[in-house]
């Protein structure tokens, strides 16, 4: 019985050994991880306070569209455009299409690097609406706005 | 007037359960069963004062009746009346009183199926349950009323939430989930019942728990499919899993239940693993609380979250509750909860299951980490983070493959000891199948690494569990001299819990297979097209017809038509990517197009235009066996209600 | 039971708990901004809603944020679709009338909103004590970098901002603010005053 519950022991004991070394090196390869994918949220200000220490990490960049900065190429797909924040500015270059209703001073979340060239590049693009109920001003319904595709009646 | 009728029943709903819940305890503590039978009635009760208060907000919905807070909130006269039923779950308190009409509905099956079962466990689950119905009746007259009067009466409403108006999945993944989250109580119940009736050390709860486990996981598992693949129909980037918060609440869980699924067979066959077994199924109903936390307080940014409001800290108070009287009865009964047998072989179905704990474990700590570590983070450093999907996708991937690797290897062998040459006969010979199916679809076009092991162990896995029909089959043939077919069906129906397992399995393989070969051989691109203009994707072309633009009731409609060609010039269909405009939001909702077959998805969005119709910018992706994600999804949930097919005491040798 | 050991184990609750209701106290959707500490952007716009006496001024009349140096300036920025704006609105007007005759200055900024549906609005709201002005080129909401709205900038005596609100605001808060920024620049015409909230950067 004593020799059993010896053995049993012995067991647990390495049992808890063995846990212990997995948890171990799971904690460290979760740290790892996370070390190497935590993406800052900042501002533009704050991205341009960062100095060098901003360039080529990944970073969320929040602020606003400074109007009269959105350029876009439908051919290319190249879009440029400034974020700012009431203090910093940033250029932001991304691929793609700007999201329909992408318009002077409105909200967005950009997420990629700040290059070395000073250029932000995006990998994507959100842009930030209230989810209140916002009826759309006069001239900015969409059957105003795109007067002539309404004309035609659907294929 | 349904706001009061509905308000009314509510208000005494929350009477009656909190009656009850007091009452069942105390007559059973007092061994009075007339007391008990009232309180019992009392379960009743509430289940129709809910269901009351669910027909009073749906009639509120369809008749427009905006002197109803939530009807104002959400409704809108222009509203087609699918949508207008399925916006009941489209807000914070419509959804909070869907949780407790289910929640009801729950209590009352489970007292319905379990009341004549003898000893204190089900008085004391019920007194568990009627504590959870008792918060969310909390919730529902006070911060998440939805029955709250408006006056003046506004003459019509915003409409509901565009991203739930726009697709038919949304009137499918929410009561899914519901009924997958919400069951998790149930299991959670009966755990704290059996450590409040001191009945914890026998076994006989844990075959209860089981079953409304497995319930619970297969709504899960079909929420989490739909929920995939609304996200892939509607949100326009063509893909179906991103690690968001809500996704990641979603889905530990279902991690935790699967976890418990397993080792509850090794506690039942072998005795072990009771504690941890009690720590599974309490874990997995904080787990869903905890979900529910995230998302309905708004604490973590999320796509998905609900509007915030003093909710959050009613649901932090029951966090705390839960959690602390969890920690208290587990640790409390800990010396009760003994491992009876032991582990006689490294080779056994046992370590198998041990292995898949420990990484269904780590799976869900990982994602509980990723969740949480941007609150932590902020908490402690004071910086604004979010973790990325690299981290979730380095993480998991391996985890996932070996879960698809260990798919295979316990289902070859045996309880307690494998017989030596058990590696040559049955680990070894399947590898084939493994090489056979990873080679194809390197010859298909499969490059990456982590899919190419991913179709390495699934063909593995599938091989051997093929193979446990197949010797089940031919058993019955060559004995009964049955047909194939009918002796595969009695072979599923003889032990529909073994084959049913297997068949979730199954399921589980086509989904990988889905992932691993649209994750993998996507091909995507973007263009600006006028009319008359093509864009080559692999062996599709899309050119484009014309931009359009229609009025329907309650949206405004631009769409591009694009035909779609195979590389022979055929055409193959057409597809009509739309940007919906609500005028409850200022931002279109996407809506993509998608020409699926079995072999591949050719999917179309349309990502902006010229005002004036003469262009628009179109992206294309190209994914292979996307639908067998959908599919497998379905396969699964197939695998669950077999299971289910056996009774709860067929499988009790030492049956009382 | 072991209730040595279920005391040990409800311990593990606590930090969690802890972390979550610490979450509860700050928004994730918030924005840090840098303006706090940092001198208000300025602006000078059209009143279109005139307010009431004695803290009117006439609709046509141009506010000048420039103007106010040397009083506490509370900038509210609001529009008639936002539905949280109606929670803060009855809070502002009547804190707005408490400080009249002080020097404190009340202007509300519309946001991306056009001028009729806001009179209508502030007609359904029971009137609005102070001016407010039209932004309709976003401008001021863009210096300001504007999230959304309702946002509430405080602005002392130096028209540095001591304190940003995102989202409404309460009567309690903002009169708390309001009167520590007052004794802030009674008591210190010579010495210049901190920011009571937000952080200054260096």
């Amino acid at each position: 019985m004593s020799d059993a519950s010896g053995k049993m022991k012995g067991r647990r004991r390495w049992a808890v050994a063995g846990v212990v070394v997995i948890a171990a090196t799971f904690g460290w390869l979760l740290y790892g991880g996370l070390d190497k994918n935590v993406v800052f949220f900042l501002t533009p200000a704050e991205l341009l306070a960062k100095g060098t220490d901003g360039v080529e990490v990944p970073v969320r960049l929040g602020g606003q569209v400074k109007p009269g900065s959105v350029a876009w190429d439908d051919q290319t797909l190249d879009l440029n455009f400034v974020v700012v924040d009431g203090v910093g500015e940033v250029k932001v270059h991304s691929t793609g299409a700007p999201p329909q209703m992408f318009r002077d001073g409105m909200g967005v979340i950009v997420e990629g690097q700040f290059g070395r060239d000073g250029v932000f590049r995006s990998s994507s693009l959100m842009v930030k609406h209230s989810n209140e109920y916002r009826p759309p001003a006069e001239g900015q319904r969409p059957q105003e706005m795109y007067k002539t595709l309404f004309k035609e009646s659907p294929k | 007037m349904m706001g009061p009728l509905g308000h009314g029943a509510l208000l005494v709903a929350l009477v009656v359960a909190a009656c009850g819940m007091l009452l069942i305890p105390i007559a059973t503590r007092r061994k009075r069963r007339d007391w008990q039978l009232i309180g019992y009635a009392a379960v009743h009760t509430n289940f129709l004062l809910l269901t009351v208060a669910m027909i009073a907000m749906v009639t509120a919905l369809v008749t427009h009746d905006f002197s109803v807070s939530y009807v104002a909130q959400v409704g809108s006269r222009a509203t087609p009346l699918l949508y207008t039923i399925i916006s009941l779950w489209g807000a914070l308190e419509g959804s909070i009183l869907l949780w407790g009409w289910v929640l009801a509905l729950y209590v009352s099956a489970v007292l319905w199926i379990n009341q004549d079962r003898e000893g204190d466990l089900v008085p004391y689950a019920m007194t568990v349950l009627l504590g959870v119905m008792l918060f969310f009746v909390i919730l529902l007259v006070g911060p998440a009323n939805p029955f709250g009067t408006v006056f003046p009466v506004p003459l019509d409403g915003p409409g509901p939430n565009p991203l739930l108006q726009n697709h038919w999945l949304m009137a499918v993944h929410p009561p899914l989930l519901y009924m997958g989250y919400v069951g998790m109580a149930v299991p959670f119940a009966f755990a704290m019942g059996a450590m409040l009736a001191g009945e914890v050390a026998q076994d006989g709860w844990m075959r209860l728990v089981r079953r409304w486990m497995l319930v619970s996981w297969g709504f899960l598992a079909a929420a989490i499919i739909a929920g995939m693949w609304w996200s892939y129909e509607v949100l326009g980037w063509g893909g179906y899993w991103a690690w968001d918060p809500v996704e990641n609440a979603s889905f530990m869980p279902w991690l935790t239940a699967t976890a418990y699924l397993h080792s509850a067979m090794v506690q039942e066959r072998r005795g072990m693993l009771r504690l941890w077994n009690v720590n599974l199924v309490v874990g997995t109903f904080v787990l869903t609380i905890l979900g529910t936390f995230l998302t309905r307080s708004g604490i973590i940014s999320s796509v998905h979250a609900f509007t915030t409001g003093a909710i959050g800290y009613y649901f932090l108070s029951f966090i705390a509750i839960v959690l602390v009287m969890a920690l208290v009865m587990v640790a409390g009964n800990s010396e009760k909860l003994r491992t009876v047998g032991t582990l006689d072989s490294a080779l056994s179905r046992e370590t198998a299951f041990l292995g898949n704990n420990l990484l269904f474990t780590a799976f869900t700590f990982t994602v509980l980490v990723g969740t949480l570590y941007p609150l932590v983070s902020e908490a402690i450093q004071g910086v604004k983070v979010s973790v990325g999907e690299p981290f979730f996708n380095r993480m998991s991937l391996p985890i996932m493959v070996l879960l698809l690797f260990l798919m295979g290897v316990g289902p070859a062998l045996p309880w307690r000891s494998a017989p030596p040459g058990v590696v040559r006969d049955k680990l070894l010979p399947p590898i084939v199948g493994g090489v056979l199916l990873a080679a194809v679809a390197f010859l298909l076009g499969s490059r990456g690494g982590w899919a190419l092991v991913t179709f390495l162990f699934v063909g593995y896995s599938a091989t051997i569990t093929f193979r446990e029909f197949y010797i089940g089959s031919a058993a019955r043939h060559r004995a009964h001299g049955e047909g194939w077919a009918t002796a595969l069906l009695r072979l599923v129906g003889a032990n529909p819990r073994r084959y049913g397992g297997y068949v979730a399995h199954l399921g589980i393989f086509i989904v990988a297979i889905g992932i691993a070969a649209s994750g993998g051989s996507r091909l995507e691109r973007e263009a600006t097209l006028a009319p008359g203009d093509s864009l080559t994707l692999g062996d599709v072309t899309v050119a484009l017809r014309g931009v359009w633009g229609r009025q329907e009731p309650q949206r405004y409609v631009i769409g591009a038509t694009l035909e779609l060609r195979s590389a022979s010039g055929a055409v193959i269909d057409t597809l009509a990517p739309r940007m919906n405009f609500y005028p409850s939001s200022d931002q279109p909702v996407p809506t993509p197009d998608v020409n699926s077959t079995v072999f591949r998805d050719v999917y179309a969005n349309l990502q902006t235009f010229r005002e004036d119709g003469s262009t628009a910018t179109v992206k294309l992706i190209r994914e292979p066996l996307v639908s067998w994600i959908w599919m497998g999804g379905g396969v699964l949930v197939l695998g669950a209600l077999i299971s289910l097919l056996a009774g709860p005491r067929r499988r009790e040798p030492e049956a009382a | 039971m072991n209730w040595r050991r279920a005391l040990v184990a409800a311990l593990f609750a606590a930090p969690v708990i802890g972390l979550f209701a610490w979450g509860m106290t700050r928004d994730p959707k918030y924005i840090p901004s840098p303006l706090p500490g940092r001198e208000g952007p300025t602006f000078a716009l059209e009143v279109f809603a005139p307010g009431v006496p004695p803290i009117a001024r006439p609709a046509g009349d141009t506010i000048s944020l420039a103007a106010f140096r040397g009083q506490i300036v509370v900038v509210n920025f609001w529009a008639s679709w936002c539905l949280a704006c109606r929670d803060e609105h009855a809070d502002l007007s009547a804190t707005a009338l408490r400080y009249a005759g002080q020097p404190v200055q009340f202007v509300g900024v519309l946001y991306m909103d056009q001028i009729e549906p806001a009179l209508r609005w502030i007609t359904e709201m029971g009137g609005q004590t102070y001016p407010s002005v039209n932004d309709p080129r976003s401008r001021a909401a863009i210096d300001y970098g504007l999230y959304g709205v309702p946002e509430t900038f405080i602005l002392d005596a130096q028209g540095r901002v001591a304190h940003k609100q995102t989202g409404p605001i309460s009567a309690g808060l903002l009169t708390h603010l309001v009167d520590s920024l007052l004794v802030a620049a009674g008591a210190s015409d010579t010495a210049a005053s901190a920011p009571t909230a937000g952080t200054v950067s260096p």
